[in-house]
């Protein structure tokens, strides 16, 4: 397979360093540029909602790379600009890297709360969460449940409004959602379930019930959703741009894949989706997906347990295990099986 | 010959590179991966490099002594 001259690759996270890094491991030798809207080299994401808000890593301690290793590998990196309009050169392939940004619900005042998805978020976030501040969460998924656990250690006051009956039963069943809770509301959060929010301010957040959360800082965290303004025809997509579940993981995987599409080389055998979250002293891993589960067995106690999450027929389909990290090979190896 | 270096923040413990080559990583109880011998020339730890999810194996061709 003829190799492009060039190769351009938008969007500087995870996906787009590994496109980069995979070319040149495979011994690419054209031209190699990774443009990137965040002013920040390549960094470790899944670091900002824990480490790096609790203090205990600093900007330069997430990145993925030493920052002589872009230009020591003839990659230049264009830091710090938006791509609005590509025009392609001659003999130049293009992957679409532009990953996900935090998705900001159309609710009056949503754009006066903080999200986190990039370093500049939690720059912005970490100052509010000082010593008897207090924090409103609105969702109960990931990523407020990690700040939210960052943000207890930090002494914060934490209110988080999670619109279903029960945090992440949807995605990992009523029985998980409810020895999280348990876990939130015993390192003292005031997990408000069932609850819908209308109005957000800066110090406040209004629900639907006419009743109202003061606050002095509020974290919209209700998902990500990809960034697909420059996706088109005879672009190449890699990463959350694409869909997909939105991990660390598979973004990483989705880069590999990109790169070894452009070099014509086979691709490697597919893992089962991986997933972890650090949250109220809990680790989470999680492989395979849950979604399409119809039955839940679990086992443990709150402190350690696991849960295996099949489909009708009987098939493995995802396997969670909680501060039980010596099983998740053993899960993989099965859900390989079970495939 | 490669040196095998593992980023002990990203790694989670996923383990396909200690299925891959497990007489070059191993899993340790606490659920993260170590290596066990820094330098080799066998060509698996490539693959578990590759294979990695969360993207903290990092091998670096050196100069055999």
């Amino acid at each position: 397979m003829k190799q492009p001259q060039s190769v351009l690759i938008v969007g500087a996270g995870l996906a787009g360093a590994r496109c980069a890094e995979t070319l040149r491991a495979e011994g690419y030798d054209g031209r190699i540029t990774l443009v990137g809207e965040e002013p920040t080299a390549p960094y470790e994401r899944p670091a900002l909602s824990k480490e790096f808000l609790a203090g205990e890593r600093s900007a330069s301690d997430l990145l993925l790379r030493p920052p002589t290793y872009w230009s020591d590998n003839g990659i230049e990196l264009v830091l710090g600009w938006r791509v609005d309009i590509i025009r392609r050169r001659r003999d130049e392939t293009v992957v679409i890297a532009t990953g996900a940004r935090a998705r900001r619900i159309s609710l009056p005042g949503a754009a006066t709360a903080h999200v986190l998805r990039t370093l500049g978020d939690a720059i912005a976030l970490r100052d509010e969460l000082r010593p008897r501040r207090r924090l409103a969460v609105v969702g109960g998924g990931f990523v407020g449940a990690e700040v939210a656990s960052t943000a207890r250690r930090l002494g914060v006051d934490v209110t988080m409004l999670e619109a279903e009956p029960t945090p992440f039963a949807a995605t990992l069943g009523v029985e998980v959602g409810d020895a999280l809770a348990r876990r939130y509301r015993k390192h003292g959060v005031d997990l408000r379930t069932g609850v819908r929010a209308v109005a957000l301010a800066p110090n406040r957040v209004d629900l639907a019930d006419s009743t109202t959360v003061s606050c002095d800082a509020v974290l919209l965290a209700v998902g990500a959703e990809p960034a697909r303004e420059l996706v088109g025809d005879g672009l190449d997509e890699c990463g959350d741009v694409a869909g997909g579940p939105g991990h660390w993981a598979s973004a990483a995987a989705a880069g590999v894949a990109a790169a070894r599409r452009i070099l014509g080389l086979d691709p490697l055998p597919a893992q089962p989706p991986f997933f972890w979250s650090d949250q109220f002293g809990l680790r989470l891993q999680l492989v395979g997906d849950p979604l399409a589960a119809a039955a839940v067995e679990c086992e443990g106690t709150d402190e350690s347990f696991t849960a295996r999450y099949f489909v009708r027929d009987g098939r493995l389909v995802a396997a969670l295990a909680a501060n039980r990290a010596a099983d998740i090979a053993a899960f993989r190896r099965e859900l390989a099986l079970a495939a | 010959m490669h040196r095998i270096e593992i980023d002990r923040n990203l790694c989670s413990g996923f383990g396909a590179c200690a299925d891959l080559a497990p007489d070059i990583f191993e899993l340790e109880p606490g659920g993260t991966a170590s290596v066990r011998a820094g330098e080799s020339d066998d060509p698996r730890v490539l693959d578990a490099a590759a294979a990695c999810p969360m993207a903290a194996i990092s091998v670096i061709e050196i100069q055999a002594a």
